[in-house]
């Protein structure tokens, strides 16, 4: 039953087929099966109760928590070293909102350290292995709730997006990946990475449960001055089936085959599902369009994150000192302790990110780097913003192909990363409302597609995936291991 | 604007608290190589200059002041609770002053 989707078990408990607590003891033994496999978990649980179900349709299901949200009295790491003890003494407000509406936490999952990665590789626990093929990456940062879902630990888990961090795992890994408008979810308990970028969002294995479960989540929160009121937007009603007169834009540079040199098999393949998939969405009578971005622009879109989320991330981790929390270290004098405990805890790949993001802030340097790159995010943003006034959104393949190998996944900044790769982050420069399903295998493993809209149109986004992903036999998929 | 150095990289790192190995120094440089590329790619875009920085990701930000209503804070001994030292009342650190 832990396999189902959302109003299936909600069925299932209010009819008495099955208890909360049944179900409860169902997801902590499937974590324990997967830990054992694919390393998912920081914390799985083991004293999560089942509990009365109410008319909430969360109620007595179980869900998974990416570690960088504050659990009450639950561990919550950040997947750092850093943090390796800390247990907060309250509740992220998307958190506290699930519990409220019944909704059980039976693990804490994976992240790359903080959220500063996209491989799933950099957690202090270790690498997370995706579910179809365990030398594969689930890509991150969110890489154990993406990974949990896919595996069938519950229907649910909360993920974290800056770059494309819930939208990039959830393709890997064949489910659902949603990020709805900037400020939506409260972001308050959330460990920040790079405010002006960083989204809650939610991993399912299919559109309506991403609906349900943001339906509950979002909301205006006095804690979260970003935050907004969305009490006009419900997102489960929205999902109509209705998609008459909607228009799509994919951008050519990124999609059309030519205008990659020696492409690799995936690739071409991974392009070719794409114009399909495109083919299908024509066929339910939603109108599609080819448009052209300037490919300097596009090429520029990962470097432009990297300099703004690092810069952002170079103030919000300056806080972990190890006198108020974290591990402290045994030096005697307090320069040497910080010194001690930021160099042992953090990965390389944070302190290389911290580095560049001090550099690019500088006086004598923010106008060629920090101030140039917020000037691009404005003009690629405007473009989208242009583009959107004729589309009700863009449609994009998610990444280059099915999930990359483990073997030499350095996280690394290089003059190989292709556009295609990177595109999502648009997502988040603007804030737009952005999802990702699945929509066919490449190699036996799963690949996504992404709607991505303007900002404050989730219901539209959402019901243009809702019925896409009606047409396509891959709704409530649970990953089943190829190799 | 002057180029980044190995000696730069590790005056930065020593500023943020942290020490970086030879290794990671030099993925700093060969990864700061590949943003500058972009960067002259950036500046070389028509109209660049005219644009103003974006530092939010919603142009219709509005900020709503809350009511200055006094709440509850937190206990004591949850602010205690993750520190590493404490005694009594208080964090515990290391004498600053020599």
């Amino acid at each position: 039953m832990i396999d189902k989707s959302i109003l299936e078990i909600h069925e299932a408990l209010k009819n008495g087929v099955i208890t909360s607590e049944k179900l409860v003891g169902e997801s902590l033994n499937k974590s324990r099966e997967i830990q054992e496999k694919y390393n998912a978990f920081v914390t799985i649980v083991d004293d999560a109760k089942g509990i009365d179900v109410t008319d909430s349709l969360v109620s007595g299901i179980p869900f998974g928590v990416k570690d960088n949200f504050s659990t009450k009295d639950i561990l919550t790491t950040g997947s750092s070293n850093t943090l390796n003890n800390y247990v907060p003494i309250f509740n992220a407000t998307a958190v506290e909102k699930l519990l409220n509406a019944g909704a059980v936490i039976t693990n804490k999952t994976v992240l790359d350290e903080f959220g500063l990665g996209g491989t799933g590789t950099t957690g202090h626990t270790g690498v997370v292995k995706n579910p179809w093929d365990r030398i594969r990456m689930c890509a991150g940062s969110s890489s154990g709730s993406a990974c949990a879902v896919a595996a069938g630990v519950y229907p649910f888990a909360l993920g974290s997006d800056t770059g494309d961090s819930v939208r990039k795992p959830a393709a890997y890994c064949g489910i659902v990946g949603y990020k709805p408008t900037y400020g939506m979810i409260s972001r308050f308990g959330l460990f920040p990475f790079a405010s002006s970028l960083d989204h809650v969002g939610v991993l399912t294995r299919n559109v309506e449960d991403a609906a349900i479960v943001t339906d509950i989540m979002k909301g205006k929160d006095p804690h979260d001055m970003t935050s907004w009121d969305s009490s006009n937007i419900h997102l489960k009603e929205a999902l109509t089936g209705n998609v008459k007169d909607k228009k799509l834009f994919y951008i050519k540079e990124l999609c059309d085959i030519n205008n990659y040199n020696n492409p690799s098999k995936e690739l071409v393949d991974h392009l070719e599902n794409f114009h399909k998939t495109l083919e299908l969405c024509k066929e339910l009578g939603i109108e599609i369009s080819e448009e052209s971005v300037d490919q300097k622009i596009l090429d520029a879109i990962d470097s432009v994150y990297l300099i703004i989320a690092c810069a952002e991330a170079t103030s919000n981790l300056s806080n972990l000192t190890s006198i108020i929390y974290g591990p402290r270290s045994d030096k005697k004098n307090i320069n040497e302790m910080m010194i001690d405990y930021r160099t042992k805890g953090f990965s390389p790949l944070i302190k290389r990110r911290l580095v560049i993001g001090s550099y690019v802030l500088q006086k004598e340097n923010q106008e060629r780097y920090f101030k140039n790159a917020q000037k691009l995010r404005r003009l690629i943003v405007d473009i989208m913003k242009e583009f959107f006034k004729t589309y009700d959104g863009l449609i994009l393949p998610v990444g280059i192909g099915p999930a990359k190998h483990l073997d030499g996944s350095l996280d690394k900044v290089s003059s190989d990363t292709v556009a295609l790769d990177e595109h999502l982050q648009i997502g988040n420069f603007g804030g737009f409302p952005s999802i990702t399903i699945p929509n066919g295998f490449i190699n036996n493993l799963p690949v996504g597609i992404n709607i991505t809209g303007n900002c404050f149109e989730d219901e539209n986004v959402l019901n243009l995936a809702y019925v896409l992903e009606s047409k396509m036999p891959y709704k409530n998929q649970i990953a089943k291991e190829v190799n | 604007m002057s180029k980044f150095t190995k000696e730069m990289v590790d005056s930065y790192a020593n500023k943020l608290l942290f020490n970086l190995t030879e290794e990671e120094n030099q993925m700093v440089l060969d990864e700061f190589e590949v943003i500058d590329e972009t960067i002259d790619l950036i500046n070389k875009i028509d109209g660049i200059d005219k644009l103003e920085p974006m530092t939010h990701a919603l142009d219709a930000f509005v900020v709503d002041l809350r009511e200055d209503i006094a709440e509850e804070s937190i206990e004591l001994k949850g602010a205690l609770r993750n520190a590493g030292a404490v005694e009594g009342r208080e964090i515990e650190v290391p004498k600053v002053v020599e």
